[in-house]
């Protein structure tokens, strides 16, 4: 059974690409959001594994989405993901839910399966 | 009849009495109607004497406008100290006794053989259309209540003018406000001995002492006004022996506000330069509008003008003394107004050094966002499509290949972002060529025929050739994103020690300069060169956009 994800990102040409990567390497990519709160509607109608979710988003940012969908029990793995460095960024968060970051440019099937 | 003589006699001397205390006061204030409507209650008396005239028409002439001198007095009390009405009901007030005077009386002449006077010698009315005692009768107790109301009436407002005048008006206006009260008692007086019928001797009394109140006014007003130039010349001329002692700034507020005896005086100076007033900390100043309350009397010194006084009409009085206030303290106030002009400048200055400040941190965010939307992005996308084509290479060729040729296109497109921001950063065509060149390029990059004018080949100071390739870059930018136009023109001349740049298009128009940073980043990089960015945008005729910065 692939592991279904969701991505959520503002830039449209980041989510094909990143679509068209994870799924060579054998994910199953069930959404796309291009915002944040479009992306808590979409997590709660997909039931996705796994949340790859832009830190900076046009509406709310991606700390707080991860904060939303991560509040039941029954929620999605999240990794969070930035064209900047990770120190530019500040502190993740402390849910257990939120598994980590990776840097936009070194996503890769194996960077995401590692952080499940 | 003794009464038709005593009233010719008298009569001159209280029409010129109030005609030449009127045009006095007129003159003094020509803004003021308070003069001119003194000259008019003369005159009008003056031609109501008409009617003791033994020709028919001119008798019964003066007995139609035997009155009116009365309701201009009237008004003239009321209208001061500024030579408005104040209240609605004043108004009305006065209103009603013009309609009393002019259309009521008339009718009762139509009815009353006599008329005003009891007299047998006197000659025929000739508006009289059918004698009728009963008629007169009617008219006449109904014109005694609406006149006698009217005179209650003035009384009661008089005596509140009267408490409630300070300073000039006060001074100016008190003895007249009291000689207005005088009358109105002596009327009523006249009324009640009438009503009593007792005897005509009685009557005639409190006529004449009425007449009499009514030709002193003038006289009063007259010497009120002498008092007053005294203790207006005095004021003067103790502002010059305060002046001398150079005050120190605000002192010279103080000391006018003294010579005017108006607390809320305000003292404003002319800029000639961005023709404007400020106040002393060399802020812009909004002139009182009219029918505030408040005017302004303009300072000049040889023929400029250099400073403004804004004054309370009701405290100071006539125009003229604040103007002889005012030039007494012209070469002060051009000291002043010197002051104010430096702290304009340094106002505008740290202005402009605040709103450049806050341009170029909104320039780096700006830059921060184009960089990460735009070029890093892109380079996000190659670095994926580029692990992807790895892993492909070996199972999948063909596949590797197009996701390598797309990479190729996509690092294309972020060097052409990468070049785009650089060149907002600093146009490299400039520095290298000229402005001319660069300016070229811009026409040429456009999305829309773009005409050359004349453009100097020659170099400019950098900062001048950076500002107006900007103006012509932000306006083209606009024309394309905004105006609907099929073409636009663009023309640097140099003109009377100026560069001025223009760019012109046929496009809807409508542009609102203070909305759009792009405009107001403009205006303020002219602002920190002494430059002027206008913007003519009316809807249906095009934009233009015009700069103009000093070049020696």
């Amino acid at each position: 059974m692939a592991i279904t994800v969701l991505i959520v990102d503002d830039h449209p040409s980041f989510r094909a690409s990143a679509r068209m990567l994870l799924e060579a390497e054998g994910f199953e990519v069930v959404g796309e959001a291009p915002d944040g709160l479009s992306a808590i509607e979409a997590v709660h109608e997909l039931q996705p594994q796994m949340v790859l979710l832009d830190v900076q988003l046009p509406d709310i940012d991606g700390f707080e989405v991860a904060a939303r969908i991560t509040a039941n029990g029954a929620a999605p793995a999240v990794v969070l993901t930035s064209s900047r460095d990770v120190d530019d960024l500040g502190p993740l968060g402390e849910s257990a839910q939120v598994r980590g970051f990776i840097p936009k440019s070194e996503l890769s099937g194996a960077a995401l399966e590692a952080l499940l | 009849m003794p009464l038709r003589g005593v009233v010719a006699s008298l009569g001159l001397f209280v029409g010129w009495g109030w005609v030449g205390t009127g045009l006095l006061a007129w003159s003094r204030d020509p803004e003021n109607r308070v003069g001119m409507l003194m000259a008019a209650t003369g005159f009008l008396w003056l031609l109501s004497l008409v009617g003791v005239s033994d020709i028919a028409i001119l008798f019964t002439f003066g007995q139609v406008i035997g009155s009116l001198f009365f309701v201009t007095a009237v008004q003239m009390l009321l209208s001061a100290p500024d030579g408005h009405l104040h209240t609605t009901f004043e108004r009305r007030l006065v209103a009603s006794a013009y309609v009393l005077t002019l259309l009521v009386l008339p009718l009762y002449l139509f009815v009353d053989p006599q008329s005003a006077f009891d007299c047998d010698d006197c000659p025929d009315n000739v508006l009289l259309i059918s004698a009728n005692d009963t008629l007169v009768d009617v008219f006449g107790a109904g014109l005694d209540a609406a006149a006698l109301t009217v005179v209650v009436v003035v009384f009661v407002v008089l005596i509140r003018r009267y408490r409630g005048a300070a300073g000039a008006e006060r001074r100016l206006y008190g003895p007249l406000y009291l000689s207005g009260i005088a009358l109105m008692v002596a009327l009523v007086a006249t009324v009640a001995v009438n009503a009593a019928a007792t005897s005509s001797d009685a009557a005639n009394v409190a006529w004449i002492t009425a007449m009499a109140l009514l030709g002193l006014m003038p006289y009063v007003f007259l010497a009120a006004l002498a008092r007053v130039r005294v203790l207006q010349g005095g004021a003067v001329g103790e502002l010059i022996s305060r002046l001398g002692e150079a005050p120190r700034p605000g002192e010279l507020r103080d000391a006018l506000a003294d010579a005017l005896s108006d607390p809320s005086l305000e003292l404003v100076y002319w800029l000639p330069d961005s023709t404007r007033f400020v106040d002393g900390t060399g802020r812009p100043f909004a002139l009182p509008k009219q029918g505030s309350g408040r005017a302004v009397a303009p300072v000049e010194r040889e023929g400029e003008t250099v400073a403004a006084i804004v004054y309370d009409t009701s405290l100071t009085g006539a125009r003229d003394h604040v103007r002889a206030v005012g030039a007494a303290a012209a070469l002060a106030l051009e000291n002043e107004r010197l002051d104010a002009e430096l702290r304009a400048k340094l106002e505008e200055l740290r202005a402009s050094r605040e709103r450049m400040l806050r341009v170029g941190l909104e320039e780096r965010r700006r830059l921060e966002r184009n960089l990460h939307d735009g070029a890093q992005q892109r380079l996000v996308s190659l670095a994926l499509s580029l692990r992807l084509a790895r892993s492909k290479l070996r199972h999948d060729p063909t596949g590797a290949e197009t996701l390598l040729a797309e990479a190729g296109h996509e690092l294309d497109s972020a060097l052409e972002e990468l070049r785009e921001l650089a060149r907002g950063l600093h146009p490299a065509v400039l520095s290298e060529r000229g402005l001319r060149t660069a300016i070229e390029t811009l026409a040429l990059r456009a999305p829309l025929p773009v005409r050359l004018g004349p453009v100097p080949s020659e170099r400019l100071p950098e900062a001048i050739e950076l500002a107006a390739y900007f103006v012509v870059s932000e306006a083209l930018t606009n024309v394309a994103k905004y105006a609907d136009a099929t073409g636009a023109t663009v023309s640097i001349e140099r003109h009377n020690g100026r560069v001025v740049v223009a760019v012109a298009d046929d496009g809807v128009g409508g542009a609102d300069p203070a909305r759009g940073s792009g405009l107001r980043g403009l205006a303020d990089r002219m602002a920190v060169l002494e430059g002027r960015l206008e913007v003519e945008s009316e809807p249906g005729k095009g934009t233009t956009v015009k700069a103009s910065i000093p070049c020696a």
